[in-house]
C-alpha cells in the first residue's frame, strides 16, 4: 500500500465515501439492482475463477519448467476432441489468469516477493532444478551460463501456485454468496461485503505452500515453515497489483514511456481493474475482454434479463459485464479495506476513529481517479 | 420487353396510390414497391441473359410511331452502354426502397415517387429517340424534386428548388442541342441512329455540343456547375441520396457518351482537350473541397464530384478502351457512392449527427457500429482505388486509357485519386477510430436490416473488383462501335474478345493528331 499526502479532510473530493465506509456502507450504493448485478456477476466470476485456479495449480505442479508447454491449458486431458475444441476456442481464456499472475509477479510486494529473493528459496530452487534437469547436460550448462534464468522461472511457477490457491478460496466465497442470495439471505450491498469479509477472515491464516513432485520425489519450493498466509501474502498483493496498479495497457490509448507518460514509480500506477475504462472492452487485445468473454457463458438468467432491458440489449454485453464486474470489485475492495482497517470502522473511540480516518484517507486518495464515482452515477 | 421497365414501375405506382389511406397496414405501399422493384430487377437479369454482347446493333428494340409529323416516336433499344446502367438503376431502386424508413410519413406518395423515378431513369437509358430521351430526362426531375422537398432535411425547400432550377436548365440546354441538331441537319426525325449519319459543319457542331455539354455537365455535375449537388445530398434522405449519386448523375455521363461522342464526334474531338482539362480541375476541386468538409455526407458528395470527373476524362479520351473505362467508372461510382451514402445514413440514423468533429470511436466493437464502420472502411478503400475492389479497376482503366492522349490531365487526376485517400482517411480517422465519446456510448442497436443492403453492395464492389470482365464484357463492343468505323466493326464482330485492342489500335490510327492537341 502506498502512502500519499493527506488532503484536508473537509475538502477531500471523496469525503462522502469516507463517511459512507464509516457508517458501515460500501463504496457501491445499495440498491436491489446493484445487489442482483453484483451477486450475479460474482457467481459467474466464481465459476471462471474455479477454472482459472485449477489450471494455475495444474501448471505450477505438472508443467514445472516444461520448456514448450503446448498443452498447459489442457489440465492433463489431451485428446483430439479437446484439441479441436481448443482450436475452435471452445474453452476458458486461461491466458487471462496468467496475465493477472504476471501483474502480481511484476509488481511484487509483500512477504512472498521477499521470500523469493532469499538464499533459502535459491537453495530450494536449486535442488528442484537439479532434479528436474538430471541427465540433461544442455540445460545444466545453460543454468551454469545463465544462473538467474531458471530460478526466475521457478519464481514465476511460485506465483502460478500462489494465485491459484488465492482464487481457489475466492471462487468458493463467490459461489457461496450466490447460493445465499438465492436463499434470500443476501439482500443488501453491505451483506455482500460482509459475506466476502467473513470469507477472507475465515481463511486469513490459511497457509500458502508450494511443492513439486519430480520423479516421485517431492521438492518443497514454499514449505509451510516460511509462514506465508492467504490474506497478507496473496490477497493483499493481488488487490494491489490487479485492482490498483495493473499494467499500462488500457485499450484505445497508447502510452509513450520515453515521454514519461507512465509514472517512473511503479507504485503510482493506476491501470488496475478499479480504474479500467469499460468502453474499449471487446476490442482486440484489450486484456479484460478475455475475462468478460469467459464470464458471459456463466451469467445467471436474472443478469441476462437486466442486460436485455438496456437500449442495446445484449449487443454490448461484454461492456455491460465489465461495468457490472467493476461494481463487484468495489465491493471486494470494500471488504478488503474493512478487513485491513486498524480498528473497526464503526468505532466510537475518538483516537481509533482518527486512526481509521487517516487509514481511509490514504485509500481514498488513490480512489480519486478511479471509477468509484462512475459506478455510482 | 423493354417497355416493362417503363410500365411496371408506373403500374406499381398506380397500385400503391390505390391502397386506401385509412388502411391500418402502413407497410402495404412498401411491400408493393419492394415487389415491383424485385420483379423489375429480375426482369433485368433475365434480359441480361438474353442480351448478346457481341452485337453492336440495338437489341430488343421497340418502335411505336407517336407524333409522326414531328418525327417523334416511341423507340426503345438496349445496347452495351445502357444495359449495365439499366441494371444499376433497377438494383439501386430496390436497395433504396428496402433501406427507406419503415415508418416514413406519407408512404403511398413516397414509394410511388421512387417507382416513377425508376421509370424516368430507365426510360432515358432506353430511349432511341432524342425527344423521348429528353422527355424521360425531364420526367425524373419531378419525383426527385418531391422526394427532396418533402422528405428532406431542414433546408429541403432551398435544396430542392436549387436542384430543380439547375436540372431544368440542364434539360433546356439538352433540348436546344437536340432541336439544333435536327434543324441544322435537315433530318425529318429525332431518331438516334439516322442522326448519327448526318453531316453538319464543324462550327455548328461545336455550338450544339457546347449547349449539350453545359446541360450534361450540370447533371454530372462537373465544376463549376456542381453547386446544386452537395446541397441536394445533404438535405435528401438516405435512399434518395443513394439514387441521386448512384443513378441520377449517370444520366449526365451516359448522355456524354451516347450523344456527345455519338452524335458530335468531330466537335467532341476538337473540344476533348478542354474537357479533359475541365475534368482534371473538377477532380482536384472535388477532392480539395472534400478535405475541407465537416459533414460526412458532404465529404461523400464532393468525392462524387471528383470521381465523376474521371468519367469525363475517359470520355474526352474517347478511345474504345477509354469509353469502356468510362462505363466501368460509372458503375463503380454508382456502387461505391451508393454504399457510402447508405452507411453515412446508418451513422446518422443511429447517432443523430454526421459531424466529423462530434463523432468519434464508432468502430468500438461492443458499443459502436463495428460492422457499419468496417463496411465504410471497405467503401473508402474501394473509392480510393485499392486493388481488389471495383474502384481500382475503374480508375486504372480510366488512367491507362487517358494517359497516352492527355498525359498532363491524367496526372492531375491521379493526384486527385491520391487525395481521395486523404479526405476519406481523415473522415475515417475522426469518426471511427479513437475512444468512443461518452455522449455516443448509448447508441441504439443496429439490426441486420440496416446492414444487409450495404453488405450486398460491398459484395458487388469486391466481386467486380476481382472479376472485372463480368462487367466489361457488356460494354466493350458498343464502346468500340461508338468511335470506330463500320468496317472495323465487322472485324470486331468476328472477334469480339479482341474488340478493345482492335478498336484502340484503329482509333489511334484514325485520330493521330489528338495526342498533339493538349
Amino acid at each position: 500500500m502506498v502512502n500519499t499526502p493527506t488532503k484536508s479532510l473537509a475538502q477531500h473530493p471523496l469525503i462522502d465515501y469516507i463517511e459512507r465506509l464509516e457508517r458501515g456502507e460500501a463504496l457501491l450504493q445499495d440498491s436491489p439492482q446493484n445487489v442482483m448485478e453484483v451477486v450475479g456477476i460474482l457467481k459467474s466470476y466464481g465459476v471462471v475463477l474455479d477454472a482459472y485456479s485449477r489450471n494455475l495449480i495444474y501448471t505450477s505442479q505438472h508443467q514445472f519448467l516444461v520448456l514448450f508447454p503446448f498443452f498447459k491449458y489442457f489440465n492433463g486431458d489431451v485428446s483430439p476432441s479437446r484439441l479441436l475444441k481448443h482450436w475452435w476456442h471452445d474453452r476458458i481464456n486461461f491466458e487471462y489468469a496468467e496475465y493477472c499472475m504476471k501483474a502480481m509477479f511484476w509488481h511484487g510486494g509483500g512477504p512472498l516477493d521477499e521470500y523469493l529473493d532469499t538464499p533459502e528459496f535459491r537453495q530450494r530452487a536449486k535442488e528442484a532444478l537439479k532434479a528436474r534437469w538430471r541427465g540433461n547436460p544442455f540445460m545444466l550448462t545453460l543454468n551454469k551460463i545463465f544462473p538467474e534464468f531458471l530460478p526466475e522461472q521457478v519464481r514465476v511457477m511460485a506465483y502460478y501456485s500462489a494465485l491459484g490457491q488465492f482464487w481457489r478460496v475466492m471462487s468458493d466465497i463467490f459461489i457461496e454468496l450466490s447460493d445465499r442470495y438465492d436463499q434470500g439471505e443476501i439482500q443488501h450491498i453491505p451483506d455482500v461485503v460482509q459475506h466476502i469479509l467473513n470469507g477472507l477472515v475465515a481463511d486469513a491464516n490459511r497457509p500458502i505452500t508450494y511443492q513439486v513432485e519430480i520423479r516421485g520425489q517431492t521438492y518443497p519450493i514454499i514449505p509451510p515453515e516460511v509462514g506465508l498466509t492467504f490474506l497478507m501474502d496473496t490477497a493483499v498483493p493481488y488487490v494491489e497489483a490487479v485492482f490498483f496498479r495493473g499494467t499500462p495497457f488500457p485499450g484505445t490509448i497508447s502510452y509513450n514511456a520515453q515521454a514519461y507518460q507512465i509514472p517512473g514509480d511503479q507504485a503510482s500506477f493506476t491501470y488496475g481493474a478499479l480504474y479500467a475504462d469499460p468502453l474499449p472492452v471487446g476490442g482486440s487485445g484489450i486484456p479484460p475482454t478475455l475475462l468478460m468473454q469467459d464470464m458471459r457463458h456463466y451469467l445467471p438468467d436474472y443478469l441476462h434479463k437486466i442486460y436485455q432491458a438496456t437500449p442495446r440489449q445484449e449487443d454490448d454485453l461484454l461492456v455491460q459485464i465489465c461495468a457490472t464486474f467493476q461494481k463487484s470489485m468495489f465491493c471486494v475492495t470494500t471488504a478488503a479495506i474493512t478487513g485491513l482497517a486498524p480498528h473497526p470502522l464503526n468505532t466510537t473511540d475518538p483516537a481509533e476513529k482518527a486512526a481509521n480516518r487517516e487509514y481511509l484517507v490514504n485509500w481514498m486518495n488513490r480512489f480519486i481517479t478511479s471509477r468509484v464515482e462512475s459506478i455510482n452515477r | 420487353m423493354l417497355s416493362a421497365f417503363i410500365l411496371l414501375p408506373v403500374l406499381g405506382a398506380i397500385l400503391i396510390s390505390l391502397v386506401p389511406n385509412t388502411n391500418p397496414n402502413q407497410n402495404r405501399p412498401r411491400i408493393i414497391a419492394l415487389l415491383f422493384g424485385g420483379v423489375i430487377l429480375l426482369w433485368n437479369v433475365i434480359l441480361g441473359f438474353q442480351f448478346d454482347p457481341s452485337q453492336t446493333a440495338m437489341q430488343f428494340t421497340e418502335y411505336i410511331p407517336w407524333i409522326s409529323w414531328l418525327g417523334f416516336n416511341y423507340h426503345l433499344g438496349l445496347d452495351g452502354l445502357s444495359l449495365p446502367l439499366l441494371f444499376l438503376n433497377s438494383f439501386l431502386t430496390l436497395i433504396a426502397i428496402y433501406s427507406s424508413n419503415v415508418n416514413i410519413q406519407r408512404p403511398r406518395f413516397y414509394y410511388a415517387l421512387i417507382l416513377l423515378l425508376s421509370t424516368g431513369v430507365a426510360g432515358a437509358f432506353l430511349a432511341q429517340d432524342l425527344l423521348l430521351f429528353f422527355l424521360f430526362y425531364e420526367l425524373e426531375i419531378i419525383p426527385l424534386y418531391f422526394l427532396i422537398a418533402i422528405w428532406g432535411g431542414g433546408r429541403r425547400t432551398y435544396a430542392a428548388m436549387k436542384f430543380l432550377i439547375y436540372t431544368a436548365l440542364s434539360g433546356i440546354l439538352v433540348l436546344a442541342a437536340f432541336l439544333g441538331l435536327v434543324w441544322f441537319s435537315g433530318a425529318s426525325t429525332f431518331d438516334y441512329e439516322p442522326l448519327r449519319e448526318q453531316v453538319i459543319p464543324l462550327g455548328i457542331q461545336l455550338w450544339l455540343l457546347a449547349a449539350l455539354l453545359v446541360g450534361l455537365l450540370i447533371k454530372i455535375p462537373i465544376f463549376p456547375f456542381h453547386t446544386w449537388l452537395p446541397d441536394a445530398h445533404v438535405e435528401a434522405s438516405t435512399p434518395v441520396s443513394v439514387l441521386l449519386a448512384g443513378v441520377l448523375l449517370k444520366l449526365g455521363t451516359y448522355g456524354l457518351l451516347r450523344f456527345g461522342v455519338g452524335l458530335f464526334f468531330e466537335a467532341w474531338i476538337t473540344l476533348a482537350p478542354w474537357l479533359a482539362t475541365l475534368a482534371a480541375i473538377s477532380a482536384l476541386y472535388g477532392a480539395f473541397a472534400a478535405i475541407a468538409q465537416q459533414d460526412m455526407k458532404k465529404v461523400v458528395a464532393y468525392s462524387s464530384i471528383a470521381h465523376m470527373a474521371y468519367v469525363l476524362l475517359a470520355a474526352s479520351a474517347s478511345t474504345p478502351l477509354a469509353l469502356t473505362a468510362a462505363m466501368f467508372q460509372m458503375i463503380s461510382h454508382g456502387l461505391i457512392s451508393a454504399l457510402l451514402f447508405l452507411l453515412v445514413g446508418v451513422v446518422y440514423k443511429k447517432t443523430g449527427t454526421r459531424d466529423v468533429n462530434v463523432l468519434r470511436g464508432l468502430l468500438n466493437p461492443e458499443k459502436g457500429l463495428p460492422i457499419i464502420g468496417s463496411l465504410m472502411i471497405l467503401g473508402v478503400m474501394a473509392s480510393a482505388g485499392i486493388p481488389g475492389m471495383v474502384g481500382f479497376i475503374a480508375e486504372f482503366l480510366v488512367f491507362r486509357a487517358a494517359f497516352p492522349i492527355f498525359p498532363l490531365q491524367t496526372l492531375v487526376c491521379l493526384v486527385g485519386t491520391g487525395l481521395t485517400a486523404v479526405y476519406f482517411l481523415l473522415m475515417i480517422n475522426k469518426v471511427f477510430f479513437g475512444r468512443l465519446t461518452e455522449s455516443l456510448s448509448q447508441l441504439p442497436q443496429v439490426d441486420w436490416g440496416d446492414r444487409i443492403p450495404a453488405i450486398i453492395l460491398a459484395l458487388f464492389i469486391v466481386i467486380l473488383g476481382l472479376q472485372p470482365s463480368w462487367m466489361v464484357r457488356w460494354s466493350e463492343t458498343d464502346a468500340t462501335a461508338l468511335v470506330v468505323s463500320p468496317s472495323l466493326l465487322s472485324q470486331v464482330a468476328q472477334a469480339p474478345d479482341q474488340a478493345l485492342s482492335l478498336g484502340d489500335e484503329l482509333s489511334m490510327n484514325v485520330l493521330p493528331s489528338r495526342s498533339g492537341n493538349n
